[in-house]
């Protein structure tokens, strides 16, 4: 097989231009680019891309009508969504369509090529590295009753991992399954598990069982596994149908099903979303109501919030690989900050003279909107971007309350001023000196600072249940 | 005599809402606060005999040098073993905490914190 055939679809341009970064690097792939689905649509009509990578917030036609539109003509083309929005009910009404791969902002740039290189090695239809068995021996502690072979990979390194990935996407790529949308799902818990082994020198194989009805994929190391939070946190999502015995990880997944895809079905779906919203709505106002009615109010943690607050990557990127690989317009929209903040400082100093409700409300359109903008093009920074978005917003809503108060007034700038040269000092670590081992470093940081920050203007505490107790070692 | 309570973290703002949420113990006397940006230069303060604590509060994620790594080298000087340390961070994950708890931290908070245990836990680790 020639090169394969990789179409990028996204509607911001800097978006394009960082995945067509981490791209490039990968061999073997000849990528192009379009601005949203209509476009995303029509090239594909002319140029038949094997692998699509699509963002599904888009304008004119978002990813979901383009990917179910190219799916229905090109069934076997391979759709990944590229989201920051995990919603298992999104996520149902994809798989309908047979869409099952998924990249999440903020993207981790090697999980990326890994599943790319998974995929294309399937598609070139080249296996390696596989070993059927004939040994009727069940390893997995789920069913005994399993069929007569096995499929052994030995984990030796990343390119052993791939082969795995690579045989599991295999068995269902264009099944158009409902039954299980998990199987992308164990490719990244079991790609986790093989960088968890790999940092503590363990030996480790993959062995596939399977039934008429499910595969049962076992993961085996040399020592009792002790999960890293986010693989604890990933593993939960398999509920029962995943096992951890002293040194040994297995998951069960149900065998794809052929499912037709019925427009009926998928308006279902849309019905389902919609009412369910409505519950949700209706119950986060009554929580609110209650909390109202007792004495001590609470800035609740949401779980968007929670998800951004303890994101964690597989692999911590430095700030020099990281400028590597972005676009330099990109970095000179983020140095051109450096006006934002002067004018930061200046209209606090305003404030402070003539603290008007308008005021406020000219910081928050005039330097912290525009600070969102600059770093919503930044793939990797979403929880910042979510952090000053969020500061905006109460700003705006609470400017006539602090206005009318001079304590809060003081309070809230100096916390605003100690804001904005925690910002200055981010830009400089990672634009400028490009001296930090992690671009993370301060991202949940940040996000926290705000919320709190929040919460005292608003005379709330910040309350995460049990999570935020002292815990004493 | 107020107790040296001293709190490393990269971001200025976290020192802010910490010295928010510790006003009244500042004010009543209690303790005394004192801030450091880079942890670098915490350690080479500590490790020349020019400064000193009561309790250390430090973050995780710091760009000069990470908490833990800073717990570590603090923990194995003879002068500041045996000092409560406690780390205050976004992490949460077990293997972290359990890296602390290996090294000899007192005890592990996360942010975004609660100024009310925040105040608590300070209480009971200085016996005041």
């Amino acid at each position: 097989m020639n090169k394969l055939r990789l179409l990028i679809v996204d509607d911001s341009d800097d978006n394009r231009l960082v995945l067509r970064a981490i791209c490039r690097k990968l061999e073997g792939f000849e990528i192009r680019d379009a601005v949203d689905g209509v476009e995303a649509v029509e090239v594909t009509q002319t140029w038949q891309p094997h692998i699509i990578l699509m963002d599904i917030m888009m304008p004119k036609m978002d990813g979901f009508e383009a990917s179910k539109i190219i799916k229905e003509q090109y069934p076997d083309i391979v759709i990944i969504a590229v989201t920051a929005v995990i919603d298992s009910r999104v996520e149902d009404n994809m798989s309908l369509i047979g869409v099952d791969i998924y990249i999440h902002k903020p993207i981790d740039r090697e999980l990326i090529r890994y599943k790319l290189q998974s995929i294309g090695a399937s598609l070139r239809s080249t296996f390696g590295g596989l070993k059927i068995l004939t040994k009727k021996i069940a390893l997995n502690p789920f069913n005994s009753d399993i069929r007569s072979f096995k499929t052994i990979f030995d984990i030796v390194d990343a390119e052993s991992m791939m082969d795995f990935g690579m045989w599991l996407f295999d068995q269902y790529n264009g099944k158009q399954m409902a039954a299980s949308n998990k199987f992308d799902k164990a490719i990244e818990v079991f790609y986790m598990l093989m960088s968890q082994g790999e940092k503590n020198g363990e030996t480790m194989s993959i062995i596939v069982e399977e039934s008429h009805e499910e595969f049962y994929i076992t993961m085996t190391f040399d020592k009792k596994i002790l999960l890293e939070q986010k693989l604890s946190d990933m593993l939960k999502e398999f509920g029962t149908e995943f096992i951890i015995q002293e040194n040994i990880v297995c998951v069960r997944l149900s065998k794809p099903q052929h499912v037709k895809v019925i427009e009926k079905e998928i308006q279902k779906f849309g019905e389902k979303i919609s009412e369910t919203n409505t519950e949700v709505k209706a119950t986060n106002q009554n929580i609110q109501e209650e909390k109202q009615e007792g004495a001590k109010e609470i800035r609740v943690i949401d779980s968007k919030e929670r998800e951004l607050l303890h994101q964690s990557f597989i692999h911590k990127t430095t700030a020099v690989e990281y400028i590597s690989e972005l676009g330099g317009d990109v970095i000179e929209e983020i140095l051109d900050l450096a006006s934002i903040d002067e004018e930061w400082v200046g209209i606090l100093s305003i404030i402070e003279n003539n603290p008007t409700e308008e005021n406020f409300i000219y910081f928050s359109n005039a330097v912290l909107n525009v600070y969102v903008r600059a770093i919503n093009n930044l793939f990797e920074f979403t929880a910042l971007a979510y952090a000053l978005s969020s500061l905006s917003v109460f700003m705006k809503k609470s400017a006539k309350v602090v206005s009318e108060d001079s304590e809060k007034i003081k309070m809230l700038i100096i916390l605003l001023e100690h804001l904005g040269k925690d910002l200055t000092c981010w830009r400089k670590h990672i634009f400028i000196l490009q001296d930090t081992a992690d671009i993370h470093y301060i991202d949940s940081s940040f996000f926290s600072s705000c919320m709190q920050i929040e919460a005292i203007i608003d005379d709330k505490h910040v309350d995460a249940d049990d999570e935020n107790d002292m815990e004493f070692f | 005599m107020a107790k040296k309570v001293i709190i490393v973290d990269d971001s200025r703002a976290v020192i802010a809402t910490a010295e928010l949420a510790l006003g009244e113990m500042i004010h009543s006397g209690i303790i005394e606060l004192k801030s450091y940006l880079n942890p670098m230069d915490l350690l080479g303060a500590l490790q020349s005999g020019s400064e000193n604590y009561d309790l250390l509060i430090s973050d995780v994620n710091m760009p000069q040098l990470n908490g833990l790594d800073l717990a570590r080298a603090i923990k194995s000087d003879e002068r500041y073993k045996n000092k409560p340390l406690i780390i205050l961070t976004t992490e949460s994950s077990d293997n972290l905490k359990m890296v602390g708890k290996e090294i000899g931290v007192t005890g592990w908070m996360v942010k975004p914190f609660s100024d009310e245990k925040l105040v608590k836990s300070l209480k009971i680790i200085l016996g005041v």
